[in-house]
C-alpha cells in the first residue's frame, strides 16, 4: 500500500514540475513551423498584417465606472477608424501603415492599486507598447514603474505628482491646480468689489480632490489677491448633501468654492447650493467651479437651469456642438462604429487618448521598425515627439510633449452654465502652480 | 492533530510537531522548492500575482491570529498595513534608514497603534468593535493625510526599494523571493504563536470570554496582545506593499481592502493557518480570473455590463462560503486530508 501511495505522491509532484516547465514553453513554437512549408510558386504572398496594441488599465468598477466605458468607447471607436481608413484624423494628412491593424488591449482594474500591479504585468507581457491610467491610486501606483520600464502612458487622472519630477504619464488637460487656478483668475477678472475675494476649498476626499490642497495652491491665490479661508471635504460620491461643508462657507463668507470632483459629487452640491439659496444668482453670492472631472456638459443636461453658475475648467464641448471639427469627428465615429451611441462627454476623452497613442506608435515607427520596436523607443521617438497634435477642438489647445513637458497644453477652457447651457467663458493660461522637484 | 492510518504519536515532541511524518516533509520541502523554483518558470506577470498574494498572506495572518482565533473583528485592517506602510516609508525616504531596521520598526509601529485602538475592545465587542475599529481606519488615513509636510498628503511619497550590500531588490523575481521568505516565516510563527499560552489564550476568549476569564485568562493582556500581533502582521505586510510599488499613497489602502481580508478568513477558514493561505490564494486568483474574462464577456455583451465582475464574483464566492462552508475552504482540505489518511478503509 505504501508503494502505492509513493507512486501517487510521485507522480503530482512529477505533475507540478512538469505544469510551470509546460507553461513556460512559448506558444509560438508549437504553431506555425519557419521553414517546412515551401513558398507559393505562383504570386507573391500578401503582405502580413501586423497588430500594434493601444489601450491599458480602465476602471470599468467604481465611481468613474460611466466615465471609463465611455473612454473605452471611444478608444475601440478611433481603432476602428484607423484600421478602416488609416487616416489619423479628417483634419490630418499623414497617414497610418496599411499593414498595421490596431487593436484595443484594455483590463477593468477597479481602481484597485494591488489589481493595476498584475494588470501592468499582463498588458506589458502581452507586448502593449503603451499605456493608460484611470485614476489617481492607479496613476500613483504605476507612475514609477511606467518610468523604470521606460513606458510612455495617458491618463485620465492628473494630479500634481505627475509633475514630481516629470515622469512618463502624458495629459491631455491641466492637472488639477491649474485649472482651478483658471477659475480663480476669470473669477478675478470679474470681481467688482473693492475688498479682496474669500476663496475656500470644496473639493472631494479622495487624492484627486485632495491635490489642490497645497501650499502652493494658497500662495498662488493669495499672490492674486485672494483670502484663503480653508478646506472642506465632500465624500467622491455624497450619500447625503453635503449641507455642513456648504453651511460653514456661508458662515465664512466665502465669494470662490474651488474643488475637484466628478459629477456624481458636483452634482449634489450644486443642487444643495441652491437649497440653501447660495449661487452667483441667489441670496448668498458664492460661485463654484471645479476642475475638469466635474464636466460642465453633464452637469449642465442633468440639472438644466438649476446648474446655473456652475464653473468648470479643463472640460470638453458640448457633443451637440458639431461646428467643432473633433466633436463632429467624435459624432461621426460613433455613426460609423456604434449601434447604441455613447452621450457621455469622455468619450471624447477616449478618443484623444486613443490618438495620443497611435501618435506615439506612429512617429516610433517612423524610425524604428515595427518588429523592433521596444516601450522605449515609443517614449522617446514618439511621445516625446508629439508636437502641435490637432485635436480638432477636443482639447484646448493642439498638444505638445517632451522629456519633462507632460501636460499637453499651455491654455485652459473655462466654461459656465448659463441659462441651463454650457458656455465658453475663454481661455486662461496655465501657471504651472505645482513646483517640480 | 490527525494522523495517517497506523501512526502514533510516542512522545511529547511528537505530539507537538507540525510535521510530523516524512511523507510530511517531503511534501514540504516539494512545495518549498517549487515555490522557490518559480522565477525560473514563470514571468513578471506572474510573479508580480505571486508577490500580491504573499503580501495578503502576511496581512491575513495578521488578522486571522485577531479575528479567527481571539474574535476581534477588525475591519480597520488596511488602515494598520498604512501605519506601517508610512513608518516604514519615512524611515527610509526621509531618515535614510535601512528597510532592514525599517521593517522591524513599522511592525512595531503598527502594534503600537493596534494596542490604541485595541483598547476599546475591553468594553465593546461584537458590532461595537467592529464599528471602532472601522473609525481606526479613516481616523488613521485621516492623520497620514493631515501630515502633508512629512507623509506628501493626497499626493504619497516616492520609496526607496529595499537594498543589501549594494543588491537592491528592483526585479520581480527577487521581491518575490523576498516577500515569499517573509510569508514562510510569518506562516511559520502564526502556526506557532497559536500554540503557545497566548494563543490558547486567545482560542479561550473567542469560544467564550466569560469562561475564559473564569479560568483566569486575563482579557485585558490576551486581548491586546492579538491586536499588536495582528497588527504587527499588518505592519509588515504595508511596509512590503509601499517597498514593492516604490511610492506610499492612501489610496494603497482603500477600506474595502479590508472587507476583502475578512472575505479571505470566511472563504479560507477562520482560525486556522492553512484556511488563511487557502483564502488569499483562492480570492486573489479569482481576480486575476474576473480580469481576464471581463474583456472576453465585454465582447459578447458590453464593457459596462461586464464591469463590476470582480465585485459581484467576489461578492458571491463570500456568500456562498457563507451558507454552504462556513469553515471555509481549510475544512475542506482537511476532509481530503481524513479521507487520505484512513485509505484504504471506508471509515
Amino acid at each position: 500500500m505504501t508503494k502505492i501511495k509513493w507512486l501517487f505522491i510521485s507522480s503530482i509532484i512529477v505533475l507540478l514540475l512538469a505544469m510551470p516547465l509546460l507553461a513556460a514553453c512559448p506558444a509560438e513554437e508549437t504553431t506555425t513551423p519557419a521553414t517546412t512549408a515551401p513558398p507559393p510558386k505562383t504570386t507573391a504572398p500578401p503582405p502580413v498584417q501586423k497588430t500594434l496594441s493601444i489601450g491599458g488599465c480602465f476602471a470599468l468598477t467604481g465611481a468613474y465606472a460611466e466615465d471609463m466605458a465611455a473612454v473605452l468607447a471611444g478608444f475601440e471607436d478611433y481603432a476602428a477608424y484607423v484600421n478602416e481608413t488609416h487616416k489619423l484624423a479628417p483634419w490630418r494628412t499623414e497617414t497610418f501603415p496599411e499593414d498595421i491593424t490596431v487593436e484595443v488591449l484594455w483590463r477593468d482594474d477597479e481602481l484597485n492599486v494591488e489589481k493595476v500591479l498584475s494588470i501592468y504585468e499582463e498588458l506589458k507581457d502581452k507586448g502593449l507598447l503603451v499605456e493608460r491610467t484611470s485614476g489617481s491610486p492607479q496613476a500613483l501606483a504605476l507612475m514609477n514603474l511606467l518610468d523604470e520600464d521606460r513606458i510612455g502612458a495617458t491618463s485620465s487622472a492628473v494630479g500634481p505628482y505627475l509633475l514630481s519630477p516629470p515622469k512618463t504619464i502624458f495629459i491631455q488637460y491641466p492637472v488639477y491646480t491649474d485649472a482651478t487656478a483658471a477659475i480663480a483668475d476669470w473669477f478675478l477678472d470679474n470681481w467688482e468689489e473693492t475688498r479682496a475675494p474669500r476663496v475656500a476649498y470644496l473639493t472631494a476626499d479622495n487624492a484627486m480632490g485632495k491635490s489642490v490642497v497645497i501650499p502652493e495652491m494658497d500662495t498662488y491665490l493669495e499672490s492674486i489677491g485672494f483670502e484663503v479661508v480653508g478646506t472642506q471635504y465632500v465624500p467622491l460620491v455624497p450619500t447625503s448633501p453635503p449641507t455642513t461643508q456648504l453651511l460653514w462657507l456661508k458662515e465664512n463668507k466665502v465669494d470662490l468654492a474651488l474643488g475637484v470632483m466628478i459629477n456624481p459629487g458636483a452634482q449634489p452640491t450644486v443642487k444643495e447650493m441652491v437649497r440653501l439659496d447660495m449661487g452667483p444668482n441667489l441670496g448668498y453670492k458664492i460661485t463654484f467651479g471645479t476642475a475638469s472631472p466635474g464636466h460642465l456638459w453633464i452637469l449642465a443636461k442633468a440639472m438644466g437651469e438649476l446648474g446655473n453658475g456652475y464653473v468648470c475648467a479643463g472640460s470638453y464641448n458640448p457633443p451637440e456642438d458639431l461646428t467643432v471639427p473633433g466633436v463632429k469627428f467624435c459624432s461621426d465615429l460613433q455613426d460609423s462604429y456604434r449601434s447604441d451611441r455613447v452621450t457621455h462627454i469622455m468619450y471624447q476623452h477616449g478618443v484623444v487618448e486613443a490618438m495620443i497613442q497611435v501618435e506615439a506608435l506612429r512617429l516610433a515607427m517612423l524610425k524604428v521598425p515595427i518588429d523592433e520596436l521596444a516601450p522605449v523607443d515609443v517614449l522617446e521617438y514618439g511621445f516625446y515627439m508629439i508636437k502641435n497634435l490637432e485635436t480638432g477642438g477636443i482639447t484646448s489647445t493642439p498638444l505638445s510633449f517632451g522629456p519633462g513637458d507632460v501636460i499637453g497644453m499651455d491654455e485652459v477652457l473655462v466654461q459656465q452654465v448659463q441659462g441651463g447651457e454650457a458656455v465658453a467663458l475663454g481661455t486662461w493660461p496655465l501657471h504651472n502652480i505645482y513646483k517640480q522637484e | 492533530m490527525g494522523l495517517p492510518s497506523g501512526t502514533f504519536n510516542q512522545g511529547y515532541a511528537q505530539d507537538m510537531a507540525i510535521f510530523r511524518t516524512r511523507t510530511q516533509w517531503v511534501m514540504l520541502f516539494a512545495f518549498l522548492i517549487l515555490l522557490f523554483a518559480c522565477p525560473l518558470f514563470f514571468g513578471d506577470r506572474i510573479l508580480t500575482v505571486l508577490t500580491i498574494i504573499g503580501i495578503s498572506i502576511i496581512s491575513v495572518h495578521g488578522l486571522n491570529i485577531l479575528t479567527g482565533y481571539c474574535n476581534q473583528i477588525s475591519m480597520g485592517h488596511a488602515g494598520f498595513m498604512a501605519v506601517g506602510a508610512y513608518t516604514s516609508a519615512l524611515l527610509t525616504a526621509k531618515l535614510d534608514f535601512s528597510f532592514w531596521a525599517a521593517l522591524p520598526c513599522a511592525a512595531l509601529a503598527a502594534g503600537i497603534v493596534g494596542i490604541i485602538f485595541g483598547l476599546p475592545s475591553l468594553r465593546v465587542k461584537g458590532f461595537y468593535l467592529i464599528m471602532a475599529t472601522v473609525a481606526a481606519h479613516f481616523i488613521i488615513i485621516w492623520v497620514i493625510l493631515q501630515l502633508y509636510g512629512v507623509t506628501g498628503g493626497a499626493d504619497g511619497m516616492a520609496v526607496p526599494r529595499p537594498e543589501i550590500g549594494g543588491f537592491v531588490f528592483k526585479s520581480k523575481a527577487s521581491y518575490f523571493y523576498l516577500v515569499m521568505a517573509i510569508a514562510c516565516l510569518g506562516t511559520f510563527f502564526a502556526k506557532n504563536i497559536v500554540r503557545t499560552r497566548a494563543g490558547r489564550a486567545f482560542i479561550a476568549i473567542r469560544d467564550n470570554e466569560l469562561a475564559a476569564e473564569v479560568m483566569g485568562v486575563n482579557l485585558w493582556t490576551y486581548k491586546l496582545q492579538a491586536f499588536f500581533i495582528g497588527c504587527v502582521y499588518a505592519g509588515v505586510a504595508g511596509s512590503l506593499l509601499v517597498h514593492y510599488v516604490a511610492f506610499a499613497t492612501t489610496d494603497q489602502f482603500p477600506f474595502m481592502n479590508s472587507v476583502w481580508y475578512l472575505g479571505m478568513l470566511i472563504v479560507g477558514g477562520m482560525g486556522s493557518t492553512m484556511g488563511v493561505i487557502f483564502g488569499a490564494v483562492s480570492l486573489k486568483l479569482l481576480d486575476e480570473l474576473v480580469t481576464v474574462v471581463g474583456p472576453i464577456l465585454a465582447a459578447a455583451v458590453s464593457p459596462q455590463a461586464a464591469s463590476s465582475l470582480g465585485l459581484i464574483m467576489r461578492g458571491l464566492v463570500i456568500l456562498l462560503f457563507l451558507i454552504f462552508e462556513p469553515r471555509g475552504l481549510a475544512h475542506r482540505w482537511q476532509m481530503v486530508k481524513s479521507y487520505y489518511r484512513l485509505w484504504p478503509f471506508s471509515h
